[in-house]
């Protein structure tokens, strides 16, 4: 019998905090991104960057992000904490305003749109990277005003989605998994699979991502096929494989889900692994598993837009998150994993031999990163579209 | 003399003139700032949806693109290659949210508006409208995400009938499954504007004239007939204002879709935001979606004004 556990029992209160914050905050932002305005003008006013390189200038940006002593970060919801906020105001006498989005494509958009002309610092994750390159959206790093890109393991001193870190300095990483309530599954789920053995028996209490490439990815690499499959034939065997379990699955969710799952109303969801440990760490009768067959490991990095209106906070920022203490300050409080060498060597034990944070090599090596899939976004866009019609 | 008269007559008219101006500078200045809001923030980003849904798959980055009607071709015309019945049956399923919350609404909100403007205190009746109304002063966004905790599994209302089963001996009720279902979608719908239901109904019933009522009574009428014959069509405009009104608001709901329907449950104003901010960024195929919305919810409105009951909506 699951412990009966929801909002108004006051039992589940001193859970309000991160979790539902996220929620409400995803769904603001979510719905925020309807009224977006879709000018004309906006569109072409995208190519400007490219024919007019003064565009970096600080003079050019918003009004609001315009002042010197003022940081506009636009990020994900929990990846910055007011402790290393309030260290970094001290510093630096520069003020923070953190601003968050709940998807890559929600923060593109309104990138594109011109509404994120106050931010100098996003958060994109590697494959938004290279999408924002091709598009001349990021301005190139100056490597004479970065302090320690050396403490980075080699595995990300020349990533795919940015050769060089010419854009980009690797912020954390982490993989997508399984998160579930040990109460209620009796056994452990090691596999993708798993969610199709047991469909019926978990009918309507399973969530998958609400994120095209990281769900569509997932049945792919369950079929034995990349995550980055751009053959049309083999997205549409993962579409035929998803709507298999589609009736018993619950909604597709990227937050919101922590309740649920704690109630027992839901036993088994996707997640992404920082997500998952943030709950485990509040609640320890979740766990989380990475797949034995491998799941998408993604790093999520620091960027500078060539709209930014502030770049000399912003390259105070890039410097104060490449300080080691700082980079293991974030592992320690927001469980992402830190792609700083030295940062890691600092963390305890605990930390770095928990396998859930920082995996073991031979199961990363099955893991794979999500890369641009070019043209054939419109095929996984229109099987996505039908999966969550039917 | 025919001077003076002359003199006299360009006087009126220069009165008329006046006259005329001031007749003229009234209204202007008082629907200019309307207008110029409307034109600069409803007329003119309508035009640019409609000039960016023209251009097949346009996507932000584009710098123009060849017009075309590629957009509605693919959503409409199954001889285009491109053709994919989804986008029907997503149009389909939002028609059908929208019709059975509408029609829920009406069942519900009748008696509760009849009862409010026939029957209830005089007295009591400005308190009860108000009452009614108050669960409008909190966010729609709130309002849904309290559902989620009334129909989730182990939430609230299972709670109840788990309850109210160990209450009676011998009777087992049984529980719900709703959230992410299209019941939970009907839920959530009814429940956000069954206010603006009896809100219009209740301003139409008002202007009932009860004489008639009694009328009907006293030539033998029984109360089912009296309320067929008497008062149903005395309220029909009022009736197809609210229905109307409440079809157009669920039709282009986002929210209570989104968070209640669950993994099926796409309606057109999802599938319009997946195109913004999904992978694809198909504005021009977005843009089209929305003015299919934009024109259904037109021509709602057009039906409204022609057979609605104006003043009831105006009143509520």
């Amino acid at each position: 019998m699951p412990r009966k556990r929801s909002l108004y029992l006051p039992s589940s209160s001193r859970r309000l905090g991160s979790t539902r914050r996220r929620f409400l905050q995803g769904s603001a932002a979510a719905i925020a991104g309807v009224t977006l305005s879709n000018c004309r003008q906006n569109l072409s006013n995208q190519a400007a960057p490219e024919a007019d390189p003064a565009a970096t200038t600080p003079e050019e940006g918003g009004a609001s992000g315009g002042d010197s002593g003022v940081l506009h970060v636009y990020t994900w919801a929990d990846y910055t904490s007011d402790e290393m906020v309030n260290a970094f105001t001290e510093k630096t006498g520069i003020e923070v305003i953190v601003d968050i989005y709940d998807s890559n494509e929600t923060m593109l958009a309104k990138m594109q749109a011109g509404g994120g002309d106050a931010y100098s610092i996003i958060y994109p994750s590697d494959y938004m990277v290279q999408q924002m390159i091709e598009l001349n959206m990021l301005t190139k790093i100056d490597k004479e005003r970065v302090t320690g890109l050396e403490n980075i393991f080699d595995k990300w001193q020349d990533p795919v989605y940015d050769p060089g870190n010419s854009f980009s300095t690797p912020f954390a990483w982490g993989t997508t998994g399984l998160l579930y309530n040990t109460d209620i599954l009796t056994d452990t789920p090691t596999d993708w699979d798993y969610l199709w053995e047991n469909s019926s028996a978990l009918s309507k209490r399973m969530t998958l991502l609400n994120d095209v490439r990281e769900t569509m990815g997932m049945v792919l690499k369950s079929l034995g096929y990349s995550y980055n499959s751009t053959n049309p034939a083999e997205i549409e065997e993962a579409y035929e494989r998803l709507i298999e379990i589609k009736p018993d699955l619950a909604s597709f969710m990227s937050f919101g889900y922590e309740d649920g799952l704690l109630s027992g109303d839901l036993a088994v969801v996707m997640a992404y692994s920082v997500d998952a440990l943030s709950s485990i760490a509040e609640d320890d009768t979740l766990n989380y598993v990475i797949p034995e067959s491998g799941s998408s490991v993604w790093t999520d990095t620091l960027v500078i837009p060539t709209t930014a209106p502030n770049v000399d906070a912003a390259y105070e920022w890039l410097n104060f998150n490449l300080d080691p203490a700082i980079a293991q300050l974030n592992t320690e409080t927001l469980f992402n994993a830190t792609p700083n060498k030295v940062a890691y060597e600092n963390l305890s034990d605990e930390f770095k031999n928990d396998e859930k944070l920082f995996p073991p090599e031979d199961l990363l090596a099955k893991c794979e990163g999500i890369a641009p899939v070019g043209d054939a976004a419109a095929v996984f866009d229109e099987f996505w579209t039908r999966a969550t019609s039917a | 003399m025919s001077a003076s008269l002359s003199k006299s007559r360009l006087q009126g008219l220069g009165t008329t003139i006046r006259h005329r101006c001031q007749q003229l500078l009234g209204p202007l200045a008082l629907l200019g700032p309307a207008g110029i809001w409307l034109l600069l923030f409803l007329v003119l980003p309508t035009l640019l949806i409609l000039d960016i849904s023209l251009v097949p798959d346009l996507r932000p980055e584009d710098v123009g693109g060849a017009y075309g009607l590629g957009n509605y071709s693919r959503v409409f015309n199954p001889f285009d290659p491109r053709f994919d019945s989804v986008y029907l049956q997503v149009i389909w399923r939002s028609v059908y949210y929208a019709t059975v919350s509408t029609i829920a609404c009406l069942v519900l909100g009748f008696p509760v508006a009849y009862w409010l403007a026939i029957m209830a205190p005089r007295r009591w009746r400005n308190f009860l409208v108000v009452a009614f109304i108050l669960p409008l002063w909190t966010s729609s966004l709130l309002r849904s995400y309290a559902w989620i905790s009334i129909l989730r599994p182990t939430g609230l209302l299972n709670t109840f009938i788990t309850w109210l089963s160990d209450l009676i001996p011998g009777v087992d009720l049984p529980t719900q499954n709703w959230l992410y279902s299209s019941a939970a979608v009907f839920v959530g719908l009814t429940y956000n504007f069954l206010p603006y239901m009896v809100l219009i109904l209740y301003a139409s019933l008002e202007k009932l004239d009860i004489s008639l009522l009694e009328a009907a009574a006293d030539l033998g009428a029984n109360p089912r007939q009296t309320f067929w014959k008497v008062t149903v069509p005395q309220t029909l405009p009022g009736i197809a204002a609210g229905c109307l009104l409440v079809f157009i608001t669920s039709m282009g709901d986002f929210v209570v879709p989104t968070l209640l329907g669950g993994a099926s449950s796409m309606t057109i104003s999802r599938l319009i935001y997946n195109q913004f901010l999904g992978i694809t960024r198909n504005w021009g195929l977005g843009s089209a979606l929305s003015m299919i919305l934009i024109l259904a919810v037109s021509l709602a409105i057009a039906l409204l004004l022609k057979y609605g009951d104006r003043d009831s909506v105006k009143e509520a």
